[in-house]
Formats: structure tokens, C-alpha cells, sequence
């Protein structure tokens, strides 16, 4: 479309922020039927790079797990796992295997997560990330370890259990991780727990 | 094929899902390239690249992105980083190639408005082309200042007449305005280049200097 000197000097106002359409043009854009066509070999190659762009992005970025967390914390800030516990009302053994990832954050009440989340002064999404993903890798565990005992089976049967849980971890953080429904429901039941006691 | 909702594309990325990046081409590229070539006349090939520098910014930084309204609020980033874009590579063409020039090129104004209409035009041109010249270096929002006399003059004008000049200016279809105004879409069609020229009479009268300063420019040539 032809646009006028006005129209122009309007569209700079706007690109610069000294006038605004409040959402009308952002609107429009999202019910505009697509005027320019690309082709298929330009597409494919913004997807490689933006495919390239978010491995890196996702490795830098990519949420600890509640473990990773609990353990980093210790270390850092030269808390006993003592003191953890007994402050967010968990038992030894279940935040010991809370620990080390080996239990889900289901099985933990939504009222624990909220304590863990004010002791460490964690934000609600941060803290929704961290079980998210605990969850997943609890709950895809099973499946690694069977299709890497497989394979350990076959090449390497003196693979050690360092190794195999490192590729685990690998194989975790590249795989693509859709839990069932049943799963997701429960999941997203909890994480609405926490964040409704924001 | 079925629209994929915004919430997922988010969660996709944010997993670092390959999936995600298909998923934002799809809604984006060719949307926001049609955007820059039919809305902002730029060419082709400077669209497609400023479209990818804008999806690659989403995908480097959907990890800070959350949801407070509602699935739209994706929508409004991604647009928000668009305009941004579309403002730098704008800036960098002011400052390159000269903003005057481009105003001048495929021009339609077909004599709609006076000499001296046209003059108070092309000054505030000429002044936010030197404000971004000379503000480069300083990095404190160039260009908008010299911008300010336009949403000043719209502030003066009816709201309706406002809400007319802005959306039409960004190809916001004439129906989407007559919901926002109330007005019958025959009668924005109809009012549209009255309202322009009133708006441009009215810069003309409240701002006399630019015309003087421009007619002073030109004796002084002669």
C-alpha cells in the first residue's frame, strides 16, 4: 500500500515510540493474511538457525533440577541438610532422595514447595521450572536406564554406573520429554498449588 | 493446518524443543515479512533479514518470557522486538541514506497538500534526521524529541480523528477502527485524507517557524 508524508511521519512516531495505537496495529497484524510467500529453502534456513541459537540458549539457561538446586545451595551457602529439612517439615529419607532426584516432586505437598520456595527465596516460576523438569527426569528415568542397559548389555558390560548415569543425563537433556496426559494433569495440579500461594 | 497456540510454542522453546523454532516460523516469518514490505516499504531483502534477527532474539530470549494476561501476551512481545527492529534498521537508513530522500520516494501525495503544508513536513523530517545524526554517539533514545510535535498535534484532535490518522498510518483495517470509534466504516473511508489535511493545517498553524525557516532557506539559496 502507498503511504503518504503524513502516513510516514505517523509510522516514525510510532516505530519511536512517541505515539501508540494501544494494541490496534498488533492486533490487525495477528488477523493480516500473509501478503509475501517465502520459499520453502529460506525457511528451512531460519530454522536451522534458530535451532542453533536455542541449543545454545537451552544449555545456558536450561532450569537445575530440584537436586541440583538443593546440592548447589548446600555447598554454596554452608547449610546442613539438617537444617533444610527440618525447616520445610520433610522426613531424612525424603529429602535425601529429594536430593539426589530420585522421587517426584508429586509425592512432596504443595505446602513444602511453598516453605522451600520462602527459604530460599526462590520465584514461583523458578521453582515451577526446577520441579517441572525434576519431574520429567524422575519420571523418564526408568525408560533411559533401560534402553542404556540394553545397549550396555550388548557393547559394554563393564560400563560403570558414573557413565551410565551421565549418559542418562545426556540423553535427558536432548530428548524431547512429553509426559502422558495423567502425568501432565497431575503435575500441573501441583504447580498450580505453589503458585497459588504466591 | 491448525493455529498452534501460543503457550505452546513458549513451553516448546523453553524445553529447547526443535519443535518450538518450526512452530514460531511458521506464525512469524512470513507474517512479519509481509509486515516490513507492505506496511514499512522496505525491501525484500532487509525484511527477511531483519525477520530472522527478530526470531532469533525470541528464541535467545523466551527464557525470561512469561505469561501474565493470556496467550496474547506472546503476541505483544514478539511484536514489541518486531517494532524495535523495524525502528533501528529505520534509524540506520535516517542516518545513511537520508530520511528526506525516502520521504520524497514513491511518494503519493498527488498535490494534497500546499507548499507551505509540505515545507512544515519535510522540516520535521530534516529535524529528526539531524536529531539522529547528531544523538548517535550519545545513546539516549535518539529521534523521539523531534517526534513529540506529532503526537502533541494528534492530542489536539478529536478522539476518533486520533484513532483514524494512527491505524490507518499502520494499515489497521478500516473495520477494526469503526468498532474502536463507533463510526461507520464509509465515513472513516470517506473522512481519512480531510483528517490528514487537518491534521497537517493544524502542525502548519501551531508550528509558523518551520515554514519560515524553510521559505528563509530558500530565499537565502536564491
Amino acid at each position: 500500500m502507498k503511504h503518504d508524508p503524513v502516513d510516514k511521519l505517523i509510522q516514525h512516531a510510532y516505530l519511536e515510540g512517541a505515539i501508540t495505537t494501544r494494541k490496534a496495529y498488533e492486533d490487525a497484524v495477528a488477523k493480516r493474511n500473509i501478503a509475501v510467500v517465502l520459499s520453502e529453502e529460506k525457511r528451512i534456513a531460519l530454522e536451522r538457525r534458530l535451532e542453533q541459537a536455542l541449543a545454545r540458549s537451552h544449555q545456558e539457561k536450561v532450569p537445575a533440577t530440584v537436586g541440583a538446586f538443593l546440592q548447589k545451595v548446600k555447598a554454596e551457602q554452608s547449610i546442613k541438610a539438617q537444617e533444610i529439612f527440618a525447616r520445610v517439615g520433610l522426613a531424612p529419607n525424603v529429602y535425601r532422595m529429594l536430593e539426589h532426584d530420585r522421587i517426584s516432586p508429586l509425592k512432596i505437598s504443595a505446602e513444602a514447595w511453598k516453605k522451600i520456595r520462602t527459604l530460599f527465596n526462590l520465584q514461583t516460576d523458578e521453582l515451577v521450572a526446577m520441579v517441572r523438569r525434576t519431574h520429567q527426569l524422575v519420571f523418564f528415568r526408568p525408560s533411559f536406564r533401560t534402553t542404556l542397559a540394553r545397549y550396555d548389555a550388548k557393547k559394554n558390560k563393564g560400563m560403570k554406573a558414573s557413565t551410565l548415569e551421565k549418559a542418562a543425563s545426556e540423553l535427558y537433556s536432548k530428548a524431547r520429554l512429553d509426559l502422558p496426559e495423567d502425568e501432565k494433569e497431575k503435575l500441573e495440579k501441583l504447580l498450580k498449588s505453589i503458585a497459588a500461594g504466591k | 493446518m491448525a493455529r498452534i497456540p501460543n503457550k505452546q510454542v513458549v513451553q516448546e522453546l523453553k524445553e529447547g524443543n526443535p519443535l518450538g523454532c518450526r512452530h514460531l516460523i511458521g506464525l512469524y516469518q512470513e507474517k512479519l515479512v509481509s509486515e516490513c514490505v507492505t506496511v514499512f516499504n522496505l525491501v525484500l531483502e532487509d525484511s527477511e533479514e531483519l525477520v530472522s534477527d527478530v526470531l532469533l532474539t525470541v528464541v535467545q530470549n523466551v527464557h525470561d518470557f512469561e505469561f501474565k494476561r493470556g496467550d496474547g501476551d506472546f503476541h505483544l512481545w514478539v511484536l514489541t522486538i518486531f517494532r524495535n527492529r523495524v525502528r533501528d534498521l529505520a534509524r540506520h537508513q535516517a542516518i545513511t541514506a537520508g530520511l528526506v530522500e525516502r520521504f520524497e520516494e514513491g511518494d503519493s501525495d498527488d498535490g494534497q497538500y500546499s507548499r507551505s503544508e509540505r515545507a512544515v513536513i519535510d522540516e520535521i523530517v530534516r529535524q529528526y534526521q539531524d536529531s539522529l545524526r547528531d544523538e548517535r554517539s550519545l545513546d539516549e533514545g535518539p529521534g523521539s524529541g523531534k517526534l513529540r510535535i506529532i503526537a502533541e498535534t494528534l492530542d489536539k484532535m478529536e478522539s476518533w480523528e486520533r484513532v483514524l490518522l494512527r491505524c490507518r498510518a499502520l494499515d489497521v483495517p478500516y473495520e477494526d477502527i469503526a468498532t474502536y470509534t463507533g463510526k461507520p466504516v464509509k465515513q472513516l473511508k470517506v473522512y481519512h485524507a480531510r483528517v490528514k489535511k487537518r491534521f497537517v493545517k493544524m502542525l502548519t498553524d501551531n508550528h509558523p517557524e518551520f515554514v519560515q525557516r524553510t521559505t528563509g532557506t530558500e530565499t537565502h539559496e536564491a
